[in-house]
């Protein structure tokens, strides 16, 4: 079959570019990952041993690992969950008829043009133990003084919150722009059939807000899996206790700080299956469910 | 406008001539890998452009390349594909790993394969025994530090203490960080940085060993010796201050400079090169005033405290030429003016004793005494032996982790001896498996 006829050359030449860039950068070193997921490295780099299976079976085994697994995905699903919520809200807030949704709506929009490091280094600052004006006023308030540097809970609040908090302007940039999209005429009959306004939102809404929210949900997970690590670079570094130390950070903790680059390799290999399966079920379920038929 | 178009061109074209006639006068630049960062940069900066200003033909280049844990991990990778730079700084834990690499000419071997002749003796005694083996000295003495306390004199005062005694036991700082407590002054009475390093030091003050083999420096440590009874009796001290909230954990590095300077905290166990930029911050606003190190009882023998900072190793692959000029820039840091404007600007010890003379000699401790104490602490300690003389362990980096660890849990109140012992365990497996596939 020819689907491109007179043109049996160029079509090829015009993906070579891409093609290339590709296999480059991507499936090179993703193939050079899982080969070396198989081997240990000399503590200076000189000399490759090949273990197997072990840096797998070590994995997971410890107990360390297993934990970062398990507040890994915990961070995901309250980043996903509790971000996109909130995100809803307020999109839906500054959407209704007020006066200055505009103003509201940039306002919001705004903390997205945040690079992740300043937002980490300013909410670490609002938290810092000794000098931090929120650690001041709860104290005050409660008489509770939290410490991140060694309160783990107090820690993954603070991480999870700042990344919410980081991802709030472009999720509500999306929803704004999908309920932007959400047909009057729709909503005008339901109200003419006597709907409320928590039915016609959870009814006509909500579902024609599916292709957005489907893709926020993507875009969420790969920020709660991989972007996240800028973040926790500059807020925790992993600590306490690694409670923070999430699956893409103690990879380059392990590969680049621990000098145990056989290990690392076999985590990012794990984490590539997981965000690959993870992925692979959000989009196939959201294709299927998302009303992209007006 | 078309003439001045035209004598632009003609002026690119001039000084794309010359470029190559200045590549013509055959300069040997050798690159210097360094993790000096904040005011640190600058001073380092000055130093290399005076250097440079000497001998157009013997240029170093600096390059700031991150962290000390980057720039371990950067010269690793950029060896086997000859991109290494002549000379990298490296932090005192890489030691154990550097030696082990392979890839360095030891700093002795440097005038000898220069056919020239070169007193190591003239190196302050602690610094060359931290970074000796076998007797000889394998990286060149460069920015060293210790701890030191940092302590807050109007606190003291506005607490009915005197500033004049401040705290020399765990004890006495338990009851101070009470009394200062108990009197409204803080809510907090200490913090440190660098906790883990923090606990190395207490180990080698009171002469105990951090591992086995010696601590490391008679062969390869198979397992730490701790926790045992010195070990249990700190952390029960250390317990104690953070259950009364006489400390407070301050995080890895210099995350608790902040609640110092700002009047937060009154006592502050840091590293002295941390004190220019205290002096600085804090200014006019309290009394900053410097004291060794807090010990436990008099039961335990006396160490010393731990050499920290940096030294510079060199490339086993650098040219005789670049050598030359490698070995002419290390004698320009040795030179005693050269140490003390490095010492006055950034706080860490001058490597050579005629720098310490020099220094003492222009009456410089008498007009800034905060910068004597460090000297004086690590010159009263013990000045032999394997436990005061610092640890050598492979894994050292991901060690302090573990013992970060402990610490954190400590400070939280968890059961100090399995704290201590799960970071044991932890470390205890490192060893074995840097053992294991040592080449």
């Amino acid at each position: 079959m020819n689907r491109f006829p007179n043109h049996r050359i160029l079509p090829y030449g015009l993906i070579l570019p891409s093609l290339t860039v590709i296999i480059a950068f991507l499936i090179i070193p993703f193939g050079q990952a899982v080969y070396q997921s198989f081997f240990r490295v000399s503590p200076f780099g000189r000399q490759l041993r090949y273990v197997g299976w072990r840096n797998y079976l070590e994995m997971f085994q410890s107990p360390e690992y297993l934990s970062t697994f398990q507040n890994t995905l915990i961070f995901a699903v309250l980043v996903i969950g509790v971000g996109l919520t909130i995100s809803l809200v307020i999109a839906l807030l500054t959407t209704q008829k007020i006066r200055g949704a505009a103003f509201y709506q940039i306002a919001f929009i705004w903390t997205y043009a945040m690079s992740p490091i300043i937002a980490g280094v300013m909410w670490s600052l609002i938290f810092d133990p000794s000098i931090g004006i929120l650690t001041h006023a709860i104290a005050d308030l409660t008489g509770y003084r939290i410490n991140y540097f060694t309160d783990t809970v107090a820690a993954f609040i603070l991480v999870t919150v700042a990344s919410v908090w980081v991802m709030l302007g472009y999720n509500i940039c999306f929803f704004v722009a999908g309920l932007q999209n959400v047909p009057h005429e729709l909503k005008e009959a339901a109200a003419i059939d006597g709907a409320t306004g928590w039915q016609t939102f959870w009814v006509v809404t909500f579902p024609m807000l599916s292709p957005t929210t489907a893709f926020l949900i993507f875009v969420n997970t790969v920020y709660a899996f991989f972007q996240s690590f800028g973040l926790i670079d500059v807020v925790t570094q992993g600590g306490p206790n690694r409670t923070t130390e999430f699956l893409i950070y103690k990879i380059y903790r392990d590969g680049f700080g621990r000098m145990q680059e056989g290990q690392a390799a076999a985590q990012s290999v794990v984490l590539f299956v997981l965000v690959a399966i993870v992925g692979a079920f959000q989009i196939y379920t959201s294709t299927r469910k998302s009303v992209y038929n007006r | 406008m078309f003439r001045a178009k035209r004598s632009f061109i003609i002026t690119i074209v001039l000084v794309a001539l010359c470029v190559p006639s200045l590549a013509l006068a055959q300069a040997t630049t050798v690159e210097f890998w360094h993790s000096m960062t904040g005011s640190r940069l600058t001073v380092l900066n000055s130093v290399v452009e005076q250097f440079n200003a000497i001998n157009p033909n013997q240029q170093i280049s600096p390059v700031l390349i991150g962290t000390y844990e980057e720039g371990l991990t950067r010269f690793m990778a950029a060896y086997p594909v000859n991109q290494e730079p002549g000379i990298v700084q490296v932090y005192e834990v890489g030691t154990q790993a550097m030696h082990d690499s392979g890839m360095i000419i030891p700093a002795y071997q440097i005038p000898e394969r220069l056919g020239e002749e070169w007193d190591f003796g003239q190196y302050v005694a602690p610094i060359v025994r931290y970074y000796s083996k076998d007797g000889n000295l394998w990286s060149w003495p460069f920015a060293s530090s210790s701890a030191m306390l940092y302590y807050n004199a109007d606190h003291m005062r506005q607490a009915g203490l005197d500033p004049d005694k401040p705290p020399t036991t765990w004890e006495e700082m338990y009851d101070m960080g009470v009394q200062l407590i108990e009197a409204g002054v803080v809510t907090h009475a200490m913090s440190t940085g660098w906790p883990d390093w923090m606990f190395e030091t207490q180990l080698a003050m009171h002469d105990q060993e951090f591992a086995n083999m010696g601590n490391g420096r008679d062969g390869y440590p198979t397992e730490v010796s701790w926790p045992n009874e010195f070990t249990d009796e700190l952390m029960a001290i250390w317990g104690k201050m953070a259950a009364d909230n006489v400390w407070i954990y301050g995080g890895a590095e210099y995350n608790a400079n902040g609640a110092f300077n700002s009047g937060e905290i009154t006592f502050l166990m840091q590293s002295t090169s941390s004190l220019d930029g205290v002096i600085n911050t804090v200014g006019d606003n309290f009394e900053v005033r410097t004291t060794f190190l807090p010990r436990l009882s008099d039961e335990y023998p006396r160490g010393n405290v731990l050499i920290g900072g940096n030294s510079l190793y060199v490339s086993n692959r650098a040219s005789d030429q670049e050598l030359a000029v490698i070995f002419e820039f290390f004698k320009f840091l040795s030179d005693p003016e050269v140490g003390t404007y490095w010492h006055k600007n950034t706080g860490y010890f001058p490597a050579t004793n005629a720098g310490m003379q020099a220094l003492m000699n222009e009456g410089w401790f008498t007009q800034s005494p905060n910068h004597l104490t460090a000297f004086l602490q690590i010159l009263s300690g013990k000045t032999a032996g394997n436990a005061a003389s610092g640890m050598r362990l492979g894994p050292f980096a991901q060690a302090r982790e573990w013992v970060r660890d402990a610490l954190e849990k400590v400070a939280r109140g968890d059961d100090q001896r399995a704290a201590l012992e799960y970071s044991a365990k932890q470390i205890n497996q490192l060893l074995t498996d840097y053992n294991e596939f040592l080449d």
